[in-house]
């Protein structure tokens, strides 16, 4: 059986809101399309051999949390920024997704930098932005919803107008509550405000990153999953927030 | 006495402590002081001027306790009473680091420290009870391998010799021949013929056995669960004349009875928590408390919502537990794991302001010990029930198994029509009344249906 191998970097201190969630979704579905999956948890101070990889995934955390991340992430960005443009999927949620940016500054000035692998930035605010939300996205190549939970005080803005969000936000608040922006796809990459988690409710998002997955491997994702039980926890969101 | 005072000074810091970080300060400041002064458990009970009083068995302790607790609070009496969960004897000792002054002396009028029942011998050797009341001793819910009559034997040694009074359920078989051969003076609290009696147990027998001659024990009725009116084919041992009699029962809508010459009505719900009752009223009575004083204290004493409340409809238990967080859920699947019962789960998720609006915090409980408890089906509701169903499906439960009624009273309803021996109905703090409301009637309606069978077939 092929072993799929995925590293959740930071767990200790990237854990919010059920974020592990994710991980636990990728992992089931995987061993139910016949593979076995492995997650190596990385702690700080590890050196990570992103080549060995076929996914990483990164949860939210606050900010002093992320501060310590970049610091640690930052020695090891090149090697990163090198998997991702050749395709390795990479899911970072919430304070990790931010951390993609330039820099986050906080409330109170104190400027906290990011990987700079893309040109955004986010600012923080006095009042938190929390709640359902719901999305349309086009990741999979076709439109479909996606539902979550968001809560975050930063305000994400693209300098780049070139950036391609990970989705619209049909109701809830996004990358900054005005512009109808949610998070940010590049290739096999998405960064994203959606805790809830994000995959279990959103089986299409999940088999997003499966394939993507399999097709680096040269693998090919065979037979159907009976996502009867997903997309009714997906519609019962939906309706309450389109009430359709 | 230094000893003592740095005993209560390092456990009375501790405490505090815990206080400001927000944590259960239940045992570690009892496990610092006894570090310092090994006797000072003993030292600290001899400040108490009435008496002690130790409550153990295997279900029913704590509601026990805290009804006796708030008896004797009604009363106007100071007691020292140790916290439900911190029930060693670090966690007595904490009780009384936590009452105490800093000299260490003092009084308070009553002391109730409840235990488990492994534990009586140790607090025996340290503390003086003037009397030991024992709820039940559940086989099933224990060790299967003799573990519990080798507690029964431990306990009866220890008691041997003492001076003290037990109060013991005359309805069940494993407990009330404790007295047997120990000198101690008994006291029996037990309940005649209820309207809610059986001839045939529902539960699977896995034998009661007689303790004094091994002969399977036969019961004339069965009251709920292994109590009621026994008695051994062989030997003759049967239930000892109560000297505190239940009678009178109505489960509807709460709990009435009278026991003796007082009339109970309590809020409690389910024949389960009228032995508790039953129980705390006749140590009250033994400890001199009157009638009215008591039927006010049980009156008022409301239960602490979702804490385990038992209905029974139509012969099968159904458990109604509150859960809020990870924490919680994580206590209440490892509760569900010792209830070796098959089960039917049911689990009401909503995220109304109260509850949270977040429901995540479900995917950070480890909702995978699910899978340990001998479910038969997971019936997933509330306005979150896909929520609940997904996380239930990455546990691990067959979807086969996984049943989804949004609507709560169709939920308890499939859950109570499952096969399981036992129904356990989970939920959050916005659904939980309505949860109750909805066990409360169909355990009301379920039983007026079985009166009127049964007189039907009585023409
Ligand atoms: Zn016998």
């Amino acid at each position: 059986m092929e072993t799929i191998k995925i590293a959740h970097l930071y767990p200790d201190l990237l854990n919010l809101y059920g974020d592990r969630g994710n991980l636990i979704c990728l992992q089931k579905r995987l061993n139910w399309y016949g593979f076995a999956c492995h997650i190596i948890p990385v702690e700080l101070g590890e050196d990570i051999d992103f080549s060995t990889l076929d996914m990483v995934f990164m949860g939210g955390g606050s900010d002093r949390e992320q501060n310590l991340v970049y610091r640690d992430l930052f020695r090891q960005a090149d090697a990163l920024w090198v998997e991702i443009e050749e395709g390795m999927p990479l899911l970072a949620i919430c304070g990790s997704y931010q951390l993609l940016g330039r820099y986050y500054e906080s409330i109170d000035g104190k400027m906290m930098y990011g990987l700079s692998f893309f040109d955004f930035y986010t600012e923080g605010e006095e009042k938190r932005l929390i709640g359902n939300i719901i999305l349309e996205t086009e990741v999979t190549g076709e439109k479909k919803t996606v539902v979550g939970f968001e809560n975050h005080g930063g305000r994400t803005y693209f300098n780049d107008d070139t950036l391609k969000p990970f989705g619209k936000v049909l109701r809830g608040y996004g990358n900054n509550g005005q512009d109808k922006t949610e998070g940010i796809s590049y290739k096999n990459l998405i960064g994203t405000y959606l805790h809830g988690p994000l995959l279990p409710k959103n089986p299409a998002i999940a088999d997003f990153f499966i394939q993507a997955i399999l097709k680096r491997k040269g693998l090919e994702l065979k037979g159907e999953l009976d996502d009867r039980i997903e997309n009714f926890a997906h519609e019962q969101v939906k309706r309450m927030l389109l009430g359709t | 006495m230094l000893r003592k005072i740095i005993a209560i000074m390092l456990g009375k810091i501790v405490w505090f402590i815990l206080k400001i970080l927000g944590r259960q300060a239940t045992v570690l400041p009892g496990r610092v002081a006894r570090l310092i002064d090994r006797d000072i458990l003993k030292k600290l009970s001899r400040n108490i001027s009435e008496e002690i009083i130790v409550i153990t068995g295997t279900n029913g302790k704590t509601t026990t306790s805290n009804m006796l607790a708030g008896i004797l609070k009604e009363k106007g009496y100071r007691i020292v009473h140790n916290q439900a969960g911190a029930n060693m004897l670090t966690g007595i000792t904490t009780a009384f680091i936590k009452e105490t002054d800093i000299k260490g002396r003092k009084k308070h009028h009553y002391a109730i420290l409840e235990t488990d029942e492994a534990n009586v011998p140790l607090l025996l050797n340290e503390v003086k009870p003037r009397m030991i009341l024992i709820t039940n001793f559940f086989r099933d819910q224990l060790d299967r391998y003799g573990e519990l009559d080798h507690t029964v034997r431990l306990i009866k040694e220890s008691i041997k010799g003492k001076s003290l009074e037990l109060v013991l359920n005359a309805d069940d078989p494993m407990v009330a021949h404790l007295a047997s051969d120990t000198g101690a003076t008994a006291w029996y609290y037990g309940f005649s013929d209820t309207d809610y009696d059986s001839l045939e147990s529902r539960e699977s027998r896995e034998g009661r056995y007689c303790i004094f001659c091994g002969h399977e024990i036969s019961y004339r009725r069965y009251h709920y669960a292994q109590l009621g009116s026994f008695f051994c084919p062989k030997c003759g041992y049967h239930n000892p004349e109560p000297h505190f009699t239940g009678y009178d029962l109505s489960l509807q809508g709460g709990i009435s009875l009278r026991i003796n010459d007082l009339k109970i009505t309590s809020s409690y719900q389910g024949f389960y928590n009228a032995y508790n009752i039953l129980a705390a009223v006749a140590a009250a009575k033994l400890l001199g408390i009157e009638n009215e004083v008591i039927e006010q204290a049980i009156k008022k004493y409301l239960p602490p919502s979702g804490r385990m409340e038992t209905f029974i409809i139509n012969g099968k238990p159904a458990v109604l537990v509150l859960v809020k967080n990870p924490t919680g859920l994580n206590q209440t699947l490892h509760t569900l794991q010792y209830d070796k019962r098959s089960k039917d789960v049911f689990f009401a998720l909503n995220d109304n302001a109260a509850d949270g609006r977040d429901v995540s915090w479900i995917w950070d409980a480890d909702v995978e010990m699910i899978n340990d408890i001998n479910y038969k089906m997971v019936i997933c509701s509330g306005k979150r029930s896909g929520d609940i169903a997904v996380r239930m499906k990455y546990a691990g439960v067959d979807s086969e198994r996984i049943i989804i009624r949004t609507l709560l009273k169709e939920g308890i309803e499939e859950a109570l029509r499952s096969e399981g021996e036992t129904a356990y109905i989970l939920s959050t703090y916005t659904a939980l009344f309505a949860c109750r409301d909805i066990l409360q009637e169909l355990q009301t309606s379920a039983s007026a249906g079985e009166k009127g069978s049964k007189s039907l077939s009585a023409v």
